[in-house]
């Protein structure tokens, strides 16, 4: 069932396209992520179906209504982390929890969520005197506390260090497991990658591609290598594979130093490459495969690398 | 409803910890004090100076910086994917910032009138002044708050503000030792005005009709440019 349903959204700001009719939907239950440079359009897009913007043209149904006619009813049933958004230096933990869940007319509790979220500590703490990390936990909190149907998280893992990141994803599965539908829009490949089902790859307003992570990259089929060592230092003739390993379907091209052997290819050419080895009775050791990534994926559906959009659009 | 009671008691709480609200409830409490010892019986020129200061600071300085601090942070923006609107929040913020008010004001009434012998004002006379003060100098308050970028530059412009505007009302020099034209041009002033009519409310009890409608004139004309230009982000 879909919970959200975007059809031909466009937006406009004086002359400037920034939505250029995009369309998804996002099933009951899914964490769906929404992919692309710094103004592609994707805070703008889901600022639309949150209500806080007005298409210029498109229909949007989120839980069967209209974001801007019954957004009352609605705001009831979404939970939404804005980017960009700070709580008054003063207020405690404890205090915006408990006003934000008095908003909603069936909240959870919000000392459940404290515990949680790992915030127990910091429940008399004021929002000035958290951490990065901590702040982000507690502005994910506020977007659940009022037991929503589907949350939107927007970018929210910006500015935090590694370890903060990774804990923060913990807590996005976790929101996932209580069957609550997951709208996360990001700029960062790996964050998608590790949490998203299905991924909406935007691109200057537009969606370049719908599909699920694995979808995607098998649609693209992008190259990528793996490097093995031969266990017998490659000290004789007999044991040198490249002609062999270089005709098996896949194999773009193999080279050799010394007893290092790295291929590149494409498809399914690392289980070709490894059921050869194991014919030939070849051991090797330091087996590595460099995984199919998003990244790859994203520069053969937009034709451009990620970075140089980034850095070209400022909008 | 809940919702309600609870905003206003988590802002007052909010309130409490701003620095700002303690220096506008001490500033011209200080001030009477530091002068009080040369007041005479029965004056009517420094509490009206005072009282004047006191609701303006709020009205100029500590409304505007909040508003657009609450703007600036975006917590108007989340409000509104809540069910409660971002517009309750104003409203709890501009009854608090009054009610601040009325304490500042109450303060100098119990010190002044109680303990440096200055008279009572006619109640009526001060409740007029007293309300028609207020709305004008909120008004300015909601305006600079509708303009004004962010927090920082609200507080900036409500201080660049409040100086030459406290020296035309004559809160920083009694008018008679100001230059002729500027005590002119200062009873026009929103302060000015309000000063003239705290002054009338504690020497005869009746109000000049001038002053009176110079406040409302500003109440009227500037809450609307407010409303006008307010961008809740």
């Amino acid at each position: 069932m879909a919970v959200i349903e975007v059809d031909e959204l466009c937006k406009k700001y004086d002359d400037h396209v920034v939505l250029d009719r995009v369309s998804f939907s996002v099933e009951k239950g899914e964490v769906f992520g929404i992919l692309g440079p710094n103004g592609a359009g994707k805070t703008t897009a889901v600022e639309c179906v949150e209500g806080l913007r007005r298409p210029d043209s498109g229909t949007i149904r989120v839980l069967g209504s209209d974001p801007i006619d019954q957004s009352l009813e609605l705001r009831e049933r979404i939970g939404v982390q804005l980017q960009h958004t700070r709580l008054p230096e003063t207020i405690k933990v404890w205090e915006a929890l408990d006003l934000y869940a008095s908003f909603y007319s069936r909240p959870r509790d919000w000392r459940e969520l404290l515990e949680w979220w790992g915030l127990a500590e910091q429940r008399d703490t004021r929002f000035g005197r958290l951490s990065g990390g901590q702040k982000q936990r507690l502005f994910i909190a506020l977007a659940l506390v009022g037991d929503p149907e589907v949350a939107f998280l927007d970018e929210l893992t910006t500015g935090l260090d590694p370890q903060a990141r990774r804990a923060t994803w913990e807590l996005v599965e976790r929101v996932r497991a209580e069957g609550v539908t997951v709208v996360l829009v990001s700029h960062f490949m790996d964050e998608v990658e590790e949490l998203c089902d299905r991924v909406a790859v935007f691109d200057r307003g537009r969606v370049v591609a719908l599909d699920t992570l694995a979808g995607l990259i098998d649609r693209v089929d992008p190259e990528y290598r793996m490097g093995f060592r031969l266990m017998d230092g490659g000290a004789s003739p007999a044991s040198a594979p490249e002609a062999l390993l270089g005709n098996l379907p896949g194999v773009g091209s193999v080279s050799r130093t010394d007893d290092r052997v790295e291929l590149v290819g494409r498809g399914d050419f690392a289980t070709e490459v490894t059921a050869a080895l194991a014919r030939e009775r070849l051991l090797v050791a330091d087996l590595r495969i460099d995984g199919r990534s998003l990244d790859d994926a994203f520069i053969a559906l937009t034709g451009h690398s990620f970075r140089a959009t980034e850095n070209g659009d400022g909008s | 409803m809940k919702s309600l009671t609870k905003l206003t008691t988590v802002e007052t709480k909010l309130l409490v910890r701003e620095p700002g609200a303690v220096f506008s409830l001490l500033i011209p409490l200080f001030i009477l004090l530091a002068f009080g010892g040369s007041i005479t019986e029965g004056d009517t020129v420094l509490l009206p100076m005072a009282v004047t200061m006191a609701i303006a600071m709020v009205g100029v300085y500590l409304l505007p910086t909040t508003l657009a601090t609450y703007r600036e942070h975006g917590i108007l923006r989340r409000l509104s994917v809540t069910p409660v609107r971002p517009g309750n929040l104003l409203t709890v913020q501009i009854l608090l910032q009054l009610v601040l008010t009325v304490l500042a004001v109450v303060l100098l009434l119990v010190v002044g009138t109680g303990f440096l012998g200055a008279v009572v004002p006619s109640g009526t006379a001060f409740a007029v002044a007293f309300a028609l003060g207020v709305a004008s100098t909120f008004a300015i308050g909601l305006l600079l708050a509708a303009l004004a970028p962010n927090g920082r530059s609200a507080n900036g412009f409500g201080v660049l503000l409040f100086f030459p505007m406290s020296y035309l009302a004559g809160l920083m020099q009694p008018p008679e030792y100001m230059p002729e034209p500027l005590a002119v041009a200062g009873r026009f002033t929103p302060l000015g005005a309000m000063r003239e009519s705290f002054h009338s409310a504690w020497s005869n009890g009746i109000l000049e009709p001038l002053p009176l409608i110079t406040m409302a004139a500003y109440a009227v004309v500037l809450s609307a440019l407010a409303a006008r230009y307010f961008r809740w982000e």
